[in-house]
């Protein structure tokens, strides 16, 4: 409902293109703040990476350690060389990479799952499951990580009940497992809410002529409900992603030493080792192998947006 | 309606096993908070016992006595309340403008938006931290309130302009044929229909700051430290108790703000917002 009135609104706008230099000024002061502090940061540190050590980075070049300056008219590739070749990187990267792709993979399986089944189904059972995966959205990551290190920790919970009844329950914290159940954990309800929302927005009709035609549950979900709910999914599936690629906290308190995701190696290659060079270098890194999943994000959002007719 | 769900009974075995997965689900996500909450007034907890040795309040006089983690409270609550208003005076008349009007650049503003949201978290922060050097920034409070401000941009552009865009044109028009001011209609009428949307973007804004860890904690430690950040060290230098207590200390502004946004929130304003998160 709200959605073909927020269409019929923002076409009035902008048939009549009145105001634009008010609206203009308005929109202005947080593209102004992103621009500063997003697009600059962004900027500079990748010129920082290649060595530029001047300018804006004349300071943090002068604090940090192990600093390369450039030596070709273009920068230098040698703080990416000492990432590449230090010891501990390829195992960081790897399991980055693996527990992204493991933990975005069921966190999609969950979502889609329960938002079928809530669907097609309904009723008391989908409620109590919708209200439950609800809860981590409003609990802070750093009580979330702790909580979890505690829970399955050599005394914690899992290990004391199990225990009681003679089985040996391994304990989690810091190792991988545990990183990946955190991840899982912070990012449910946004990707439920998302698919959920997605699937919702599906007219009873289109499902109902489909079974009046003869189509099984499995057939309806491929052919109906995925199809319609595409860019939500892709929304949901994208930003857990690149939730988990940028995290630091989960894998700080429930990861093992090493190796670790990049998140916590960035931060104590910055803080820690004082290396800041070598840090911006793992980031765009991270942001490389962000940056397709990052254009899907995008696109996503800007169709979805369009759909909606906000844009 | 009726026919898309089905109505038949389900069986006894779906059934039973749809409540064995919610009981596992139920174990997953409120297992391990209830289990940090008990350990608030524990004295201590022997392995293997089910229960903990004896209850005590001693933890909370220890954090509210504690010099440390009291700076980290006071910090939260100054900090977070600045990054909401400045968010507010500069996001709002975004959102209005971003849902009522149309102007130059619009798409592209828009875009942008989802941009700036599409880098991984940790990667960002290192690269404003890079500036902040520069500008003199690192370790000071301007500096922790603008890293905390960015993570309120989406919340309070988008939400409220779905809010703005969904008011019907003609209850302004009706206002302003019955002689209301386009100020007082403002007020009167956009204003207040747009509310629950605002103040879900509040909620949400006043959370994301209040929670926010892993840039506060880059570019504020070691000088500045607001709750989230003092977890970090509490957990390595104080007894897991303390860690408990003071995780129910950070949590109570969630539950509080939620419970009075509950209805809004369940209700779509969210997920409105969330579609273009």
């Amino acid at each position: 409902m709200s959605l073909t009135s927020s269409k019929v609104e923002s076409l009035e706008a902008k048939s009549a293109p009145r105001l634009s230099l008010l609206g203009f000024t308005m929109a202005l002061p947080p593209v102004l703040l992103v621009v500063a502090f997003v697009g600059l940061p962004i900027l500079i540190g990748f010129t920082f990476s290649l060595g530029f050590t001047s300018g804006p980075n004349r300071v943090v070049s002068l604090i940090g350690q192990q600093i390369h300056s450039k030596d070709h008219w273009w920068g230098t590739f040698a703080a990416y060389r000492d990432v590449i070749h230090d010891a501990r990187f390829a195992g960081d990267l790897i399991l980055t990479l693996v527990v992204t792709a493991i933990s975005t993979s069921l966190v999609l399986a969950m979502s889609l799952g329960i938002g079928v089944y809530q669907r097609m189904v309904g009723g008391r059972i989908a409620s109590i499951m919708s209200t439950l995966t609800l809860v981590p959205l409003f609990v802070p990551v750093v009580i979330s990580s702790w909580a979890i290190h505690t829970f399955y920790s050599g005394d914690g919970f899992m290990r004391t009940v199990f225990h009681h009844f003679g089985i040996n329950f391994p304990t989690l914290t810091s190792t991988t497992a545990a990183i990946v159940i955190g991840t899982i954990w912070t990012s449910l309800p946004f990707a439920i809410l998302m698919v959920t929302s997605g699937f919702q927005s599906i007219p009873d009709a289109l499902i109902e002529t489909a079974q009046d035609a003869g189509a099984g549950f499995f057939r309806i979900v491929r052919t109906i409900l995925i199809p319609l709910a595409l860019t939500p999914i892709i929304i949901a599936a994208t930003f857990t992603a690149i939730g988990i690629l940028g995290s630091f906290t989960i894998p700080y308190f429930l990861g093992p030493n090493q190796p670790t995701m990049l998140g916590v190696e960035i931060s104590n290659f910055f803080g820690s080792y004082n290396r800041p060079q070598q840090s911006i270098v793992m980031a765009f890194i991270v942001f490389m192998a962000a940056s397709g999943i990052a254009v899907a994000y995008i696109w996503a959002n800007v169709r979805s947006a369009k759909q909606s007719g906000r844009i | 309606m009726a026919r898309v769900k089905s109505r038949q009974k389900t069986s006894l075995p779906i059934r039973l096993s749809l409540y064995f997965f919610i009981g596992l689900m139920s174990l997953f996500i409120l297992g391990p908070l209830l289990w940090l909450a008990v350990h608030a007034f524990a004295t201590n907890w022997t392995y293997p016992n089910l229960l903990p040795d004896s209850l005590t309040f001693h933890w909370w006089s220890k954090v509210f006595l504690d010099s440390a983690l009291g700076t980290a409270i006071k910090n939260s609550l100054i900090i977070s309340p600045i990054v909401v208003l400045l968010s507010m005076v500069i996001c709002l008349p975004a959102a209005y403008a971003a849902g009522r009007l149309n102007y130059f650049g619009r798409k592209t503003f828009l875009i942008g938006m989802f941009a700036a949201n599409s880098f991984p978290k940790i990667g960002l922060f290192a690269a404003i931290a890079t500036l902040y050097y520069a500008l003199n920034l690192m370790g000071t409070f301007v500096g922790v309130v603008i890293i905390q401000l960015l993570g309120t941009i989406i919340y309070m552009t988008w939400i409220p302009a779905a809010a703005f865009a969904a008011i019907p044109r003609n209850l302004e028009e009706a206002a302003r044929d019955a002689g209301a001011s386009k100020i007082r209609t403002f007020f009167t009428i956009t204003l207040r229909l747009a509310m629950p949307g605002i103040l879900v973007a509040i909620v949400m804004s006043f959370l994301a700051s209040f929670d926010e860890a892993q840039g506060s904690y880059l570019v504020g430690a070691p000088s500045i430290y607001t709750m989230p950040t003092e977890m970090y060290s509490l957990v390595q230098n104080y007894p897991i108790q303390v860690a408990a207590v003071f995780s129910l200390l950070l949590a109570f502004p969630s539950v509080l703000l939620i419970g009075i946004a509950r209805k809004h929130i369940i209700g779509g304003q969210l997920a409105e917002g969330f579609q273009i998160k």
